[in-house]
């Protein structure tokens, strides 16, 4: 069982066992179509290597010409061929029927979590020194306005929020409001989920529009409040000291 | 040389490569199981005439449900912070021609302002749930709400864009029954899956479409109604179908498939012989 197509399958188990359970010992797991990809090229790879010149096409394609034509064959491999012959139109049955038959899934929905603002709310600073009376009156205010859903802990479980779809963004959590700057949550506090573009899905956001209900004083002190009891700090363009 | 990797010799290398694929398709895990609820509604195909009038048949115990998460309205004033509803239980079935939705949910008491409304997205354009509300950035859709009332026996088939145009349609296609039991509403609205009317949600068997819910419960607390108008239990946008007629034509393909790779294996098979016998 030596020859070029044994080690080609060798490399191609290897490669698979490697990428699906030795990385994630280390990394995170490999998405599928990552593997199948990666096992893919290095199909590729053993192929263009195997039939680089006559000789080791020959070498590389001949025990499977001889296989499939089944000259010379006994037992084992006959047994073997047989297998394989039927085996192939199955697998194209069956992949035929699992492209056709009806899905129950809904559609995909790709929502992106933090779209891009609009212009003129880009690079605004908050115009309200960072003193302990101004964070402690945002605190208050988001106590009265924010915490019912996104949480007394600032952790999106406010006692209004299990339900929601999309949940209550959680802003303790560092890929929340740690990676966006303050001039970013003015727009999504003041214009809400009715503000989000069209890759936001602002068709499902109960974000309301506080624009209506709050001046833009409060939403200013609500941000510092906000972060300031989240633990986090707003991402800057500057350099830290 | 490369005359001789002629597309015929090819064909086996395809094969495994299209093989490895199949493997590891074949490999791949499910999605994980949701934690928060159900995501879709799927309305079962029946035979005969829909249970429109009866939450209690026995049709309803034969089917599936979905179960949806609730949460207080806070999106705009008034506001309420607590509701009665917490979630609901949904099951539909349709005949081709007519559907019924069955609503299940705890409210302790029987009130007359109780009430339960189903909201549609209507046509191609994405509406807000809170009653199709204008988005600033988006063009929106109108949405198709059928509100039911303890107090009045049956549904209303409205319409709304946005928060003050909520009206009741001249043509009324929906009906809805209620039955309160131990602490449990059943309510049943039932309509045709197409109408004639353009502000209406058009249910065809087999498309997605996506549906909201919202409750109100009725009951006197301190001399006034604890939930009305907006200040009731809602849910964001979820997806409903209905499910489409079996499709038999897949078998004819998955034959064809067969028969083809058949027939691929039995050329290769042969030109492989010729070719060494020669």
């Amino acid at each position: 069982m030596k020859g070029p197509i044994f080690n080609g399958a060798i490399i191609l188990v290897g490669v698979f066992v490697f990428l699906k359970f030795l990385l994630p010992l280390f990394t995170a797991p490999l998405p599928a179509s990552l593997i199948y990809l990666y096992v893919a090229l290095a199909l590729s790879g053993i192929m263009i290597f195997g039939t680089m010149s006559a000789s080791s096409l020959e070498a590389f394609m001949g025990p499977i010409y001889r296989f499939l034509s089944g000259k010379g064959q006994s037992g084992v491999g006959q047994m073997a061929r047989l297998a394989v012959l039927v085996l192939f139109p199955l697998l194209v049955g069956w992949q035929t029927y699992t492209k056709l038959a009806p899905s129950d899934l809904p559609p995909a929905e790709n929502r992106t979590i933090h779209p891009a603002p609009p212009g003129e709310f880009v690079g605004l600073s908050n115009p309200y020194p960072k003193v302990p009376e101004n964070i402690m009156m945002g605190k208050g205010l988001y106590a009265a306005y924010c915490s019912p859903c996104h949480g007394a802990n600032f952790d999106g479980k406010g006692p209004a929020a299990p339900g929601f779809n999309p949940p209550p963004a959680n802003f303790s959590d560092p890929g929340t409001i740690a990676q966006l700057q303050e001039s970013y949550l003015f727009w999504r506090i003041k214009k809400g989920g009715v503000g989000l573009p069209v890759e936001g899905m602002p068709w499902k956001s109960a974000m309301p529009r506080w624009e209506e209900e709050l001046s833009d004083e409060f939403i200013w002190k609500i941000i510092m409040g906000e972060y300031d009891g989240a633990h986090q700090s707003p991402r800057t363009w500057e350099e830290e000291e | 040389m490369l005359n001789s990797l002629t597309f015929l010799r090819t064909v086996p290398l395809l094969v495994l490569l299209g093989t490895v694929n199949v493997a590891l398709g074949l490999a791949n895990e499910p999605p994980p199981a949701e934690e928060t609820g159900s995501v879709s509604l799927r309305l079962y195909q029946v035979e005969g005439s829909v249970p429109s009038d009866d939450p209690n048949s026995a049709v309803w115990s034969s089917i599936e449900g979905s179960e949806f998460k609730l949460a207080p309205q806070v999106h705009w004033p008034p506001r309420i912070q607590e509701v009665t509803v917490k979630s609901v239980k949904v099951k539909g079935v349709h005949n081709g021609q007519e559907l019924a939705i069955l609503v299940e949910y705890n409210d302790p008491t029987e009130d007359p302002a109780d009430g339960a409304a189903l909201e549609f997205m209507v046509g191609d354009k994405q509406a807000h749930f809170a009653h199709g509300q204008e988005m600033l950035q988006v063009e929106g859709g109108p949405v198709n709400i059928w509100f039911w009332k303890k107090e009045t026996g049956n549904a209303l088939d409205m319409s709304a864009k946005g928060f003050k145009n909520l009206k009741t349609q001249e043509k009324q296609n929906v009906q809805a029954k209620g039955v309160w039991e131990n602490g449990t509403w059943k309510v049943v609205f039932s309509r045709s899956l197409i109408t004639e009317d353009e502000q209406d949600v058009q249910i065809q068997p087999g498309e997605w479409r996506s549906v909201a819910f919202a409750f109100w419960d009725g009951a006197i607390v301190d001399g006034l109604v604890k939930e009305k108008g907006s200040q009731k239990a809602v849910s964001s946008w979820w997806y409903i179908r209905a499910e489409p007629s079996a499709d038999n034509s897949i078998y004819v393909w998955v034959l064809f498939g067969l028969a083809l790779a058949a027939a691929f294996e039995l050329v290769i098979v042969r030109k492989l012989r010729k070719g060494q016998s020669a």
